[in-house]
């Protein structure tokens, strides 16, 4: 092997947030009292990621999350959790896929989708408590 | 922690007698000594002698006359050399045939009849249509291990005059394969399977079956394959196939179906939420001794795969994502019907090197990582029936 070529199909931080994904919501999802959320994906296809909000003035006081998926869904976002919490909703709605592969060192090309699919859910979340 | 691999039914580790082969073939083409098997002369002979040493070897291992085998550069070059004679014709494949069939088939059949497969991955071989003029039945699934009954299938073609072919890929080295006791006209083989290199594989063609090359523009291989020989990845093919023969291989893998098994059974017992795709016990000749597909509710597939690998134990998953789209096993579709319970899969698959340790190596971690991506999952579990 030479000095460049990496072992794992996907760079170090998408590893790390896969192997120790932040913020997700253990178990029984009522456990959690959360002032909104929003899925997007259908395990049919092999992806489904739900996020779970609690809102303060506006703001993301929390971020739980639960996803079904493969290593880029789950690390995109746990990613995603990290880069929301603590934003307003406005804000929160500006964290496109883009921040989100950057935000991870980048993404392999045909998962970038797995990002997009976590700023859906995101976005899903905040319309339904807005409305 | 020393790595378990158990994927080698992607590719088997070099064969040190194979890796032995081609070096000295190697260092004859450094020195000159070995030329293109097509030429006349000193050099051009000694890789010629290479190569058909290499065809007795393979020839030897599945029961054909070395006359018989025409070397490829691969099982997929293999199946789509047989679709190819049918090119316009009426095609039968099974649902579950590997990638390299299923396409070639498509583009190739004037008209194709798919088979259905039972929740086993059998073929339901009494809806072969009576006017195929081809069918193919792989000898053994490739992701579920399933031995297909290609003697009943032969059976049924015999009344009808259709040509059988059988892509034999995962099924060489690991089961006894006898291309006169099964009677049919063509099988598809590959080197890597069997601990030979990456690159070339052999088309079994029963003397007197049609034929028609794929690939034109030469007289090597007899007419039937255009392209300058090649000598080195026929002497590693040659002394795989070789060792195989030499070693009793099938054999040794009646230990390693009884390590396949008890894997099984461990996973079903230790694992919560799993479940079996395919055959339970390999000792009971329905499936190969090697391969074990198993399904985990609520985890996916590539994020079990990648958890295991983090933990040293290598194996594969069903689900290809391509192209930004995840398409979920056609095989375990065909079995399941259920999505899924298809991306939800890993495929298990022992070589001859894998131990009773191995075995232990991954359900001392597989639990912890199913556990762990049930409790991440979206998908709530169902209690079984």
């Amino acid at each position: 092997m030479n000095e460049n070529s990496q072992p794992f199909a996907y760079s170090e931080i998408v590893k790390e947030h896969f192997l120790n994904p932040r913020n997700f919501l253990m178990g029984d999802e009522s456990a959690y009292s959360h002032d909104a959320e929003g899925v997007v994906g259908n395990p049919v296809c092999g992806d489904q990621m739900k996020m779970f909000l609690q809102i303060k003035d506006d703001k993301i006081t929390d971020v739980k999350w639960k996803t079904y998926g493969c290593a880029s869904a789950i690390a995109s976002t746990s990613a995603l959790s990290e880069l929301a919490k603590g934003k307003t909703l406005d804000e929160a709605l500006e964290i496109g896929p883009v921040e989100i592969a950057d935000f991870l060192g980048g993404l392999p090309q045909h998962k970038f989708h797995c990002s997009v699919l976590g700023h859906e859910a995101l976005a899903a979340a905040i319309q339904n408590y807005r409305s | 922690m020393k790595t378990t691999y158990l994927d080698y039914a992607a590719t088997s580790p070099l064969l040190p007698e194979a890796k032995e082969a081609m070096i000295r073939v190697l260092d004859g083409m450094e020195n000159g000594q070995i030329g293109n098997a097509s030429s006349l002369h000193y050099a051009g002979q000694n890789a010629k002698n290479i190569i058909e040493d290499a065809r007795k070897n393979v020839a030897q291992l599945i029961g054909a006359d070395p006359a018989e085998i025409i070397f490829t550069s691969g099982g997929t070059e293999s199946n789509n050399t047989v679709a190819n004679i049918f090119r316009g014709q009426k095609i039968a494949i099974s649902s579950i045939e590997h990638p390299s069939m299923l396409e070639s088939a498509k583009a190739y059949a004037g008209k194709l009849a798919i088979l259905p497969v039972d929740e086993q991955g059998i073929v339901q071989w009494q809806q072969i249509p009576e006017d195929a003029d081809l069918v193919s039945i792989m000898l053994a699934n490739n992701e579920l291990g399933t031995i297909e009954p290609i003697t009943e299938v032969k059976k049924r073609c015999k009344n009808y005059n259709t040509f059988v072919h059988s892509d034999a890929t995962q099924a060489l080295g690991k089961i006894h394969i006898n291309v006169k006791e099964l009677g049919i006209d063509y099988l598809t083989i590959s080197a890597h399977k069997i601990g030979g290199p990456v690159g070339i594989g052999a088309l079994y063609v029963r003397k007197g079956s049609a034929f028609k090359p794929l690939l034109l523009g030469g007289h090597q291989e007899d007419r039937r394959r255009a392209g300058t020989s090649n000598a080195l990845l026929a002497a590693g093919f040659g002394a795989a196939a070789k060792w195989c023969w030499n070693n009793w291989s099938c054999k040794k893998y009646l230990q390693i179906a009884k390590l396949r098994d008890e894997l099984c059974k461990r996973v079903l017992n230790e694992v919560p939420y799993s479940s079996l795709n395919g055959f339970e016990k390999a000792e009971n000749g329905n499936t190969l001794p090697n391969i074990l597909n198993m399904s985990f509710q609520a985890a996916e597939g590539e994020s079990i795969q990648l958890y295991l690998d983090a933990d040293d134990v290598i194996v594969s998953t069903g689900s290809a994502c391509a192209a930004g789209d995840i398409q979920p096993s056609h095989v375990l579709m065909a079995i399941s019907g259920d999505a899924e319970v298809a991306h939800s899969s890993i495929r298990f698959s022992l070589g001859l090197d894998t131990t009773a340790e191995d075995i232990d190596h991954v359900m001392a971690v597989l639990p912890k990582v199913i556990k762990r991506l049930q409790e991440i999952s979206t998908i709530k579990i169902k209690e079984p029936k």
